[in-house]
């Protein structure tokens, strides 16, 4: 075979159009852009957020889309072609520096995301984010209402929830801590309210305890558990001040399965989030044996009622001021 | 003889460009890897930030420093191969200048907002016009050169360079949707599929097919033997540009594009190896017993360690296409660990070697320093292979998680120390380049009363004792002997 002029140029140029055809034409003709039933048009402000969205490369850490395989945020609604039917652009994304965020609206309230966007290690501790705080205001105001939107109609159920969530959180703040201590144990279910740690408050389980804190909570609630951490000022209502419930161990109630059930279970409507994708179940019974030793000052841990030890468990006796009267358990 | 139609102007000047912007393309990419193991270094400073210095950073070392680089290769070894003058250097320069702009922009338009924000697709609509006509000024002076030509048969590097330009200029405007001049993007998922289209194409169609001629021209002619086979090389051409042009669906694999688009591009994604391997293997039987004449040669060093790249990008691409590693490999640094292979590791290895082979052909003179190329070549070496190594760790440890229900920022902490492994060696690649910035712009200050350079402009014309090119007659060991007289112009 001779390589002449004419075969090399445009014989190459025929097999490549060849390509095009299969590869983008086609899908051209075929793809259909029928919206899927989650899926709605942007408002102004979601549109200019989007604008932002694409001009300041969040693509390059963001995905758009979950796969059947995912496990992480969203994994409750498989991408459809018809979700990002007249998104111009809709940029899916190829990695996942941060999590995706095609389900990402509702997933917190607005005061969270402009927390995140002036300096994100103020709600997420461990995040490579950059700031956005130089992008100033209304541009943090339209890329919240953007992520908000994120999962269209499903994420307008979660935002509506959100916004039903905050009324009475915030009006239970501005109660003072009493009311606002009431109103928060009046969420949890009455089994969690009457359930002490069960774990021991080891040394190594309150240094596994610290390490969850400082990656997790440390910025809202403060290091010294007083709520008073950097993203306190962006958030209403405020994180919560442990030190609050001190009186717990006056009253002679427990604060284990309480402090496990809101850190499992977050509190929509609040900046607090749920973690139980992110923490197992003993990584939060040692965070909440943490936050209440260093912060309340005592801990339920190893009081009645509670079943047979785990096979694990080392000679343990509560220290700590306790309910448990000290060395119950040998 | 002024600047515009100096012989080999067009192809110094590429090359000169090349070499600058891989070291500017480079620093981009140390204050991107910077971010990912500081987060606030560049607190608040809006043109440092991480979404806008990584297009700076990935569209200037693809167009700028390896495409560059590769064009100037072309704009010598077209015409030399042809022996016959390059049509217009004035049309070269053309190209040079609307070339340059459009890579230049990235460092004036992205880091302030301004971008179309489809990863590598991100040129405003104005530089994509000033990038398509710099394609078609080097169609036309090829083409042209082509049919000016004074050597009849045309060696395979000069199929690959014809095709790479006219491929791209028609996947360039379709990937970057420039009938749609203020969004250069489609709506809905179709704009996915346009776009990985043409950003696989952008390295199959453009570095790949520019690449393999460089390769294909050093290579004998370091190793002063014929090809190895000229059916290898027909094989190798025409499989690429059919079963490499439609498969960039795999990079949407997992998204919910049409079936029947996945299954041809995992299908054709697994039979690329077989342009791979044709190509390999006859680059490797040609080199076979010159291997001590490659390796002490600081140019073909450079292609060779190219080629063995290009095995492990190439081995590693049809299998991360498979839907079952994929499903572990997609999102994480494994793939940006196959990137940097791809455009560094094979297409910038042999740009390089290209123009440290070439360099001294368009000057006249040998090179600055060979030493320093050799060193330059370790950093690079050392810089990648590590590179490759901490962020296809990092990769297999992010999907590994993420597969077993691990949520992405509980697994950043797992990934921190390989971030910061990565900026290190990043600076290697830093270095590196700058040491070629160094030696290129050294090799090309006209020396102190030293003979023009144009002197070399007798490397147009048959030497005396050359055997003409045979490769028609499609028998081993036939093809290449036009190019080795070439070696004779270098003092």
């Amino acid at each position: 075979m001779k390589m002449t002029p004419a075969l090399a140029m445009v014989g190459s140029l025929l097999v490549f159009w060849a390509s095009v055809l299969v590869a983008i034409i086609l899908p051209a003709i075929t793809m259909t852009e029928t919206p899927s039933t989650a899926w709605r048009p942007w408002t102004s402000a979601e549109t200019a957020g989007h604008d932002l969205y694409v001009k300041n490369g969040c693509s390059y850490c963001h995905s758009l889309y979950v796969r059947v395989s995912d496990w992480d945020l969203g994994a409750d609604r498989i991408a459809e072609r018809g979700d990002y039917a007249g998104q111009n652009p809709a940029i899916l994304g190829t990695e996942r520096t941060g999590p995706d965020l095609s389900q990402d609206g509702g997933e917190h309230p607005d005061d969270w995301h402009w927390a995140h966007f002036t300096n994100p290690r103020y709600t997420r501790p461990l995040s490579l984010m950059p700031s956005w705080e130089f992008l100033g205001w209304p541009a943090v105001s339209n890329l919240t209402a953007y992520v908000q939107s994120l999962g269209s109609r499903d994420a307008d159920y979660r935002v509506a929830r959100q916004q039903r969530w905050k009324a009475p959180a915030v009006r239970a703040y501005a109660g003072g801590p009493d009311v606002n201590v009431d109103w928060l144990h009046a969420q949890v279910p009455a089994g969690w309210l009457a359930m002490p740690n069960p774990y021991p408050a080891t040394e190594a389980a309150l240094q596994r305890g610290q390490k969850i804190y400082e990656g997790f909570c440390l910025n809202c609630h403060g290091p010294v558990g007083d709520g008073q951490g950097v993203a306190e000022k962006y958030l209403s209502p405020p994180p919560l001040n442990f030190t609050t419930l001190k009186r717990h161990l006056a009253q002679g109630r427990y604060v284990g399965g309480l402090f496990y059930y809101q850190i499992m279970n977050g509190i929509t409507g609040t900046a607090m989030p749920y973690f139980k994708h992110e923490l197992e179940s003993e990584k939060i019974w040692d965070v909440s044996n943490f936050m209440a030793v260093r912060f309340l000052g005592y801990t339920d841990a190893g009081t009645a009622p509670r079943g047979i030890e785990a096979a694990y468990e080392p000679a343990w006796s509560n220290a700590f001021q306790s309910l448990a009267p000290k060395g119950v358990r040998p | 003889m002024t600047l515009a139609t100096q012989t080999h102007g067009t192809a110094k000047a590429f090359l000169a460009a090349g070499a600058f912007w891989f070291l500017a393309g480079t620093v981009f990419g140390l204050i991107a890897a910077i971010h990912l193991v500081a987060p606030e270094f560049f607190n608040n400073v809006p043109f440092l930030v991480f979404g806008r210095t990584r297009p700076v950073h990935v569209n200037t070392v693809i167009f700028g420093f390896t495409a560059s680089t590769l064009i100037g290769c072309a704009y010598y070894y077209v015409p030399a191969l042809l022996r016959t003058p390059l049509w217009s250097e004035r049309l070269g320069w053309v190209s040079w200048f609307s070339w340059n702009l459009t890579v230049l922009s990235g460092f004036f338009t992205f880091p302030f907002g301004f971008t179309q924000g489809r990863e590598y697709a991100e040129y405003l609509w104005i530089f994509d016009v000033s990038l398509v006509v710099a394609m078609l000024a080097m169609i036309v002076n090829f083409t042209m050169t082509v049919a000016t030509r004074i050597e009849n048969v045309l060696y395979v590097s000069v199929w690959y360079a014809l095709g790479a330009c006219l491929w791209s200029a028609a996947n360039y405007p379709i990937g970057n949707v420039m009938w749609h001049p203020l969004t250069g993007a489609l709506p809905g998922l179709l704009d996915s599929v346009f776009l990985w289209f043409y950003g696989h194409n952008l390295v199959g169609m453009l570095l790949t097919p520019l690449s393999i001629a460089v390769v294909y021209y050093v290579v004998p002619r370091v190793a002063r033997t014929p090809l190895y086979s000229h059916t290898l090389s027909l094989i190798g051409f025409w499989t690429l540009v059919s079963m490499y042009a439609h498969i960039g669906g795999h990079h949407i694999l997992q998204a919910p594009i049409p079936n029947w688009l996945k299954t041809i591009s995992v299908v054709d994604s697994v039979a690329m190896i077989v342009p791979v391997f044709t190509v390999l293997v006859n680059v490797w039987l040609t080199a076979r017993g010159h291997g001590a004449r490659l390796w002490r040669d600081p140019a073909a060093r450079f292609i060779m360690a190219g080629t063995a790249w290009y095995l492990v990008t190439c081995i590693q691409g049809p299998l991360q296409s498979l839907p079952s590693i994929q499903k572990v490999t997609h999102f994480t640094n494994w793939t940006i660990g196959h990137a940097h292979i791809a455009v560094l590791g094979f297409s910038g290895m042999i740009a390089l070697g290209g123009l440290w082979h070439i360099l001294p052909l368009v000057t006249g003179r040998p090179l600055h320093s060979p030493r320093l190329v050799n060193l330059q070549f370790a950093l690079l070496t050392f810089g990648l292979a590590g590179f490759f190594a901490v962020l296809t760790a990092a990769g297999l440890i992010q999907g590994e998680a993420w597969h077993n229900g691990e949520t992405v920022y509980r697994v950043l902490p797992e990934i921190a120390v390989y971030m910061a492994l990565r900026a290190m060696f990043g600076v290697s690649i830093l270095a590196a380049s700058a040491i070629g910035l160094y030696v290129a712009i050294m090799s090309l200050r006209p020396a102190p009363g030293s003979v023009p350079a144009t002197s070399c402009g007798t490397s147009l014309h048959p030497a005396p004792n050359s055997v003409p090119a045979t490769s028609c007659g499609g028998t081993p060991k036939s093809s290449c002997t036009a190019t080795v007289p070439d070696q004779e112009a270098a003092p």
